[in-house]
């Protein structure tokens, strides 16, 4: 596989899981909001700050309303943070490697685009919200039900594989601090509504059952931090991500300094018993996990997607 | 069955072959299928099937582009829902006559770069080659495998009034169009299930197949499967779209020029795991933009280099550098002198008659007839700079006249032709007769292959000859049927 060819693919799988992660994570934040009583607030703008934009610009032009920012997270197109945008990006990329994904694989992308580019024009009432993100859902686990079926395991399979699921640590960690970051906000709910606010996390993330199995087997102090940052079965704790890319560079030629990065993130998520940290501490380790990601990515894009010299 | 179904209230032109009925609108044997759907069906139910049909092809992502729609970097494929029906034993006869062209422009080719035998013996006049830009020096005394140049050629072709096929100009560069031949069939099977069970239609789908098999067949190692890859210019190129769907259906990897270098007179391309020797390469980029150290050195699309490798015999190119000299609306006017001088047969297919400028009584008899000509140069191609002379100005007229006394070896003229026409779907769901040509593909490697059919390119504005997809043409499935006897 070419490596031009390859860093295309991984980009692929980042957007397509962003997209992903980002209507979950609309929808859990929705289901918070219905579910809590008029003396809780949302600071919406923290959504923005969460999936890594600059708020700072999307403040100034006054709009922090519920409505603004699902325009800015659903909509807008020249924002990187849109449904919309990453859909785009993932059509874009999938056009650049057509020559290397099936055909089946590339008509579902070409049908979600479609769908997502008609569809997302307007961020109205949470109800048809609702059903829309679910579609969004749905639609990208369909691209990679498809691809799960027929594509042949090779390097594109590997980089497509590698690409979502260090997006999906990294949107684990986001979405976890949202919840995080609200506790620390000025507007946060009583301590008494923390309970309901992680089961919103763990519905944004698909999780609240596989947590209740968990939670009943395991012996001990156990919690969701542990399940969604440590838990190896679970596929979107961060730890299983960590594994799933460990185990698809195994065959990339330079792969050291990526698994010596995985191996810095496990480290980071073994060193403290987590039930016990503090919001503070919680969100300091999620800043360290967030580093390493980005270790993570550069080690790729600069040592096991390049091309060895001749 | 019965044999007379009338597509009515459907009437073709009057001087014209239509493709799908008789002058009295009686469905050809060829065309009883999809006449009888038409008329059992109704007016909405074709409209709703031409629905159908678009969706597939946005769901599909089967587009191209447009260089002027810098908005858009690719449209959907037009595809009108009505296919063009050829009759299996009209078309067995067509195809050799393409095998039979392509045989002899390569023989002629490869005349050109060695010995030059038929310009000696005055078949083609030595000057006309020698003077053409597309007779390339660097590749004189070189001779590739089975000394065949143009390994993939894209004839266009065209019925006259009485229905017989002319050949209306050989692309033997990069010819296009044939990833939109698959992708119509394709799209036509999920359209129309119902016809493909009950008609026996050509396929079309084993030419990735036979491409691979004819490009491998040029491969200078014989003892490893051979590394094949897709030179193309980028995602911006208007063919994009087909250079990625061959390599996609070929399996083999598509590359820019980035992905390649040359070291010791071999091509490698630049893999994760390290570079990796090619064997043949499929280009699909213009012969003076390959490599900069021999041709064009303003050239960002080339490998420096590449020619070196080719001439030193350790990569094939396909098409074969140099082999754009047959590939020139004069030389068009030779090929059925060809064909007899080298196979020593008459031609199966002729040429749509043709004027010569560079003859001086010729040439006089185009400037006093520009109002019923057509006037093409020698070497565009993609239908630029034609003059259709009934449809021109007097002041376009006047130019092209000066154009020709200027440089009379590069025009050539033709008579309008009565194009065929076939039943297409038109505005408020009616069918009208619209012209189209045909482009079928041939390749010849170790062995010769003619496609089962074509691509049918129609121009959709009513009387409209131009047929090509930049300037607002359609297309067809093209079913070659076997309706038996």
């Amino acid at each position: 596989m070419l490596a031009r060819v390859a860093e295309n693919v991984y980009w692929m799988g980042r957007y397509l899981e962003r997209m992903d992660d980002t209507a979950r994570l609309i929808n859990a934040t929705t289901h918070m909001l219905i579910d809590s009583h008029e003396d809780t607030r949302m600071s919406w703008p923290v959504l923005i700050d969460v999936l890594g934009e600059e708020a700072g610009g999307f403040v100034q032009e006054g709009s922090s309303s519920e409505l603004g920012v699902m325009h800015y997270l659903i909509v807008a197109e020249d924002s990187n943070a849109s449904i919309r945008h990453s859909c785009a990006q993932v059509r874009t990329n999938a056009r650049c490697v057509r020559e290397v994904i099936p055909r089946d694989f590339w008509e579902e992308i070409n049908s979600l685009n479609l769908f997502v580019q008609s569809e997302c024009k307007l961020a109205s009432s949470r109800a048809k919200r609702y059903n829309l993100m679910a579609q969004v859902i749905r639609r990208c686990q369909a691209v990679v039900g498809v691809m799960d079926g027929t594509m042949l395991r090779d390097e594109t399979y590997q980089l497509f594989n590698i690409g979502r699921h260090l997006e999906r640590a990294d949107m684990t960690t986001r979405i976890m601090d949202v919840l995080i970051l609200q506790q620390l906000a000025p507007t946060s709910s009583p301590q008494s509504r923390r309970h309901f606010q992680w089961s919103s996390l763990l519905s944004a993330l698909g999780a609240t059952e596989s947590y209740r199995r968990y939670f009943a087997q395991e012996e001990g102090e156990t919690d969701v931090i542990d399940f969604l940052l440590t838990y190896g079965p679970f596929p979107r704790s961060v730890i299983y991500c960590m594994e799933k890319i460990e185990w698809e560079v195994r065959d990339l030629p330079n792969k050291k300094d990526v698994l010596k990065t995985t191996a810095k993130i496990r480290k980071a998520l073994d060193s403290d018993p987590l039930n016990t940290l503090s919001t503070l501490e919680l969100h300091g380790l999620i800043d360290t996990v967030q580093a390493g990601l980005i270790d993570l990515h550069g080690a790729l894009v600069q040592q096991a997607l390049h091309a060895p010299a001749a | 069955m019965s044999d007379v179904i009338a597509l009515d209230p459907y009437r073709p032109y009057p001087d014209c072959y239509d493709e799908l009925v008789d002058a009295h609108g009686n469905a050809r044997p060829q065309a009883l299928a999809i006449t009888r759907f038409i008329m059992q069906n109704s007016a909405d139910e074709l409209a709703a099937r031409q629905a159908e049909l678009d969706r597939t092809i946005s769901s599909m992502g089967v587009s191209f582009t447009v260089y002027s729609d810098s908005q858009n970097i690719d449209r959907a494929w037009p595809l009108d829902v009505v296919p063009r029906t050829i009759a299996a034993s009209d078309w067995e006869r067509t195809s050799d006559g393409l095998k039979q062209r392509l045989q002899a422009l390569n023989l002629f080719i490869d005349d050109l770069y060695n010995e030059q035998k038929v310009l000696k013996d005055g078949i083609v006049p030595k000057e006309l080659v020698l003077n053409s830009k597309n007779f390339l020096a660097p590749c004189q005394g070189f001779q590739p495998a089975y000394g065949v140049w143009a390994n993939i050629c894209g004839t266009d072709l065209v019925r006259d009034g009485e229905g017989r096929f002319l050949v209306l100009e050989d692309n033997l560069r990069v010819p296009s169009g044939v990833s939109y031949m698959l992708e119509n069939r394709t799209v036509m099977k999920r359209v129309f299930p119902e016809l493909f069970a009950e008609t026996t239609i050509g396929p079309v789908d084993e030419y990735p197949v036979r491409l691979w098999d004819m490009l491998a067949s040029l491969s200078p190692r014989d003892d490893v499967t051979p590394r094949i890859v897709v030179l193309t210019p980028g995602i911006y190129n208007s063919a994009y779209f087909e250079h990625s769907f061959l390599a996609q259906q070929m399996g083999c990897l598509l590359v820019e020029n980035h992905d390649l270098y040359v070291e010791d007179d071999k091509v490698f391309v630049k893999t994760l795991r390290g570079p990796e020797q090619v064997d043949v390469i499929y280009r699909r980029i213009d012969d003076t933009f390959i490599d900069p150290k021999v041709f064009r050195k303003d050239s960002a699309l080339g490998v420096p280099g590449l020619i070196g490798a080719w001439r030193a015999g350790n990569v094939a190119i396909a098409n074969a550098p140099g082999s754009g000299v047959a590939d020139d609306k004069v030389i068009y006017a030779f090929v059925p002198s060809i064909i007899r001088y080298y196979l020593k047969q008459d031609p199966l297919i002729e040429n749509v008659p043709t004027f010569l400028c560079m003859d001086e009584k010729e040439r006089d008899h185009v400037l006093a007839n520009l109002d019923k000509l057509v006037v093409k140069p020698a070497n565009e191609s993609g239908g630029y700079g034609i003059l259709i002379g009934p449809r021109a100005t007097e002041e376009e007229r006047a130019r092209c006249a000066a154009a020709i006394r200027e440089n009379p070896r590069n025009f050539i003229a033709q008579p309008t032709l009565n194009l065929s026409t076939a039943p297409t779907l038109c505005e408020e769901g009616v069918l009208e007769p619209r012209h189209l040509d045909l482009r079928p593909f041939i390749l010849q490697g170790e062995k010769l292959y003619c496609t089962n059919g074509g691509l049918s390119r129609v121009a959709l504005r009513r009387g409209s000859l131009v047929v090509n997809s930049s300037q607002g043409g359609g297309s067809k499935d093209t079913w070659i049927i076997n309706h038996g006897s």
